[in-house]
């Protein structure tokens, strides 16, 4: 098997969603659980179709993706920006790393009671946690890029006379592409986790607030279009960058 | 005592690493236009006498100078070929983008680095390959593409480290009739470490040999063999077979 990650092939991605779905079909029209819990595909799927018709599916899903993409590309920018920085110094990295692990293994959410006290339930709060939550996955990855440049690319720098901005722009950011990459293939996962929930949380118009008001309402079709919507978001945007990624790193 | 043809010189160098001493009483001075050949056992301290000059390392006591200069740095004058190859080229760049690193490197405008890179390619036999990236090159590519990049550095003196010890007899030939070329076309000094001795012999004007634990000069050997050198000649003539035998007791010495 090669190192690289292989994109699987659709076919069976395409077969085990249909028999996910068919088992969720006789799930819900065999009567095992009731309706306004979970509603049948053909329900969520008419839901689906009326919310879009009406535009308010689609308000809401642009609205939580613009508040993802805008707090994990913030996030990224801190991130290989700090990182870089932090990466560059052998002793602030020996310094910082544990820290930032220990901050990373913070979950977000943890957070949010910290944001609202101090931001308040704006739009504001909810951006910064999801930037805040997001940060972590791209920041240890940008450190971690530059801690494995090889000693040979530092000789090779110093022979060089490379300026430290030349090293970080030549050296340490190319190599730590890879990482980079990768960190911020999980960020984009953890910024929409934490879009969704700032919602719930902050009233902000979203898909997350969609869904907790359909749940509220008992209102099941609606409550599974809104996840359907949240999951397709989340293959798209993990597929695409995947592609991506494979564009980038083209030279290994 | 070093004078105006001195390219660089080691005087009562010293140096100790992590409390262990790894060179000592190094004294020696190349002229300029020399090819130097340093050979020794495996860890006797020939990469860190090339660092040392290099500027990578500083000697506890002693000096090395350059010139007239004390070594305290890297200078752009002194380009160095490392003997990992693969691991000193950046694997994100082309062949033409890790030449132009030390194009960049020495403020060379962009609009003129194409008309620099491709007669340095040209000169280590890359012309084909400009655009391919060091994991698609082989392993004497990737070496040429190594020397290409300290040339375009324009140094006077040139520093190689085991610069073929990992590639075959064929290309290892080929690449030493090539530095022989390029370093008498450039008149550029020359300090080449190696383990085989016949390598040394082959390329070097003379040969400096060093004992182990602590490293130390054991023997220094004028090359007076003629140039340009050839092959076949060169190693069937009779200096080099007297030379051969000669610093193979040496080597034994150094080795027991
Ligand atoms: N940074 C370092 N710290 C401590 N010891 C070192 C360091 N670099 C090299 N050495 C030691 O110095 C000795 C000479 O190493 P080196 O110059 O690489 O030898 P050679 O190139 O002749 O094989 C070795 O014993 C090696 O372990
Ligand atoms: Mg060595």
């Amino acid at each position: 098997m090669s190192a690289v990650s292989r994109i699987p092939s659709p076919i069976m991605g395409v077969a085990g969603l249909a028999l996910v779905i068919f088992i969720w079909h006789l799930v819900t029209t065999g009567g095992m659980v009731s309706k306004a819990f979970l509603s049948s595909p053909a329900d969520t799927l008419s839901a689906l179709q009326r919310g879009i018709a009406s535009g308010e599916l689609v308000g809401q899903t642009r609205a939580t993706v613009l508040r993802m993409i805008n707090g994990w590309l913030l996030a990224s920018l801190v991130a290989i920006a700090l990182g870089s920085l932090i990466g560059i110094s052998q002793t602030a990295r020996d310094f910082l790393r544990p820290t930032l692990a220990f901050l990373r293994s913070l979950p977000a959410s943890a957070v949010i009671p910290v944001a609202i006290s101090l931001v308040g339930l704006g739009p504001s709060m909810v951006l910064g946690v999801v930037v805040f939550g997001s940060v972590w996955p791209t920041l240890l990855a940008t450190v971690q890029g530059f801690a494995t440049v090889e000693q040979r690319l530092r000789d090779v720098a110093q022979v060089l006379h490379l300026s430290k901005a030349a090293f970080i722009w030549k050296i340490g950011l190319p190599n730590a592409v890879p990482d980079i990459v990768a960190g911020m293939r999980l960020s984009l996962t953890v910024a929409l986790i934490l879009s969704v929930i700032g919602e719930m949380l902050s009233g902000q118009e979203g898909l997350g607030t969609a869904i907790l008001l359909a749940a509220r309402a008992f209102r099941a079709p609606e409550l599974y279009a809104g996840i359907a919507l949240l999951g397709l978001i989340g293959l798209v945007s993990s597929y695409g960058l995947l592609m991506a990624e494979r564009r980038i790193v083209r030279w290994r | 005592m070093p004078d105006s043809k001195t390219a660089f010189s080691f005087e009562g160098v010293h140096l100790e690493l992590g409390g262990r001493p790894i060179l000592q009483d190094i004294n020696f001075a190349v002229k300029r236009g020399e090819f130097a050949c340093v050979i020794g056992a495996s860890g006797c301290g020939k990469t860190t006498l090339l660092r040392l000059l290099a500027g990578l390392v500083k000697p506890t006591s002693g000096s090395v100078r350059l010139g007239d200069q004390t070594v305290t740095a890297p200078s752009r004058e002194v380009a160095v070929v490392f003997q990992d190859y693969s691991r000193a080229l950046l694997p994100w760049r082309t062949a033409t983008g890790n030449v132009s690193l030390a194009l960049e490197a020495i403020g060379v405008p962009p609009a003129e680095r194409a008309d620099r890179i491709a007669p340095l390619l040209a000169k280590v036999g890359l012309t084909d390959h400009a655009e391919k990236y060091p994991s698609q090159l082989s392993g004497g590519m990737q070496q040429r593409l190594q020397i290409a990049r300290s040339l375009a550095q324009d140094p006077s003196v040139l520093l190689m480290d085991e610069p073929f010890g990992a590639l075959d007899a064929m290309t290892r030939q080929s690449l030493q009739d090539e530095v022989l070329r390029i370093a008498s076309e450039r008149h550029a000094t020359v300090l080449f470490v190696t383990h085989d001795l016949e390598e040394a012999l082959y390329l070097g004007d003379r040969v400096i040999a060093l004992y182990s634990n602590p490293g130390r000069v054991a023997r220094m050997v004028d090359i007076p063999l003629p140039r340009p050198r050839d092959q076949l000649a060169t190693r069937e003539h009779p200096e080099f077979l007297r030379l051969r035998r000669e610093l193979f007791t040496v080597m034994e010495e150094i080795h027991a």
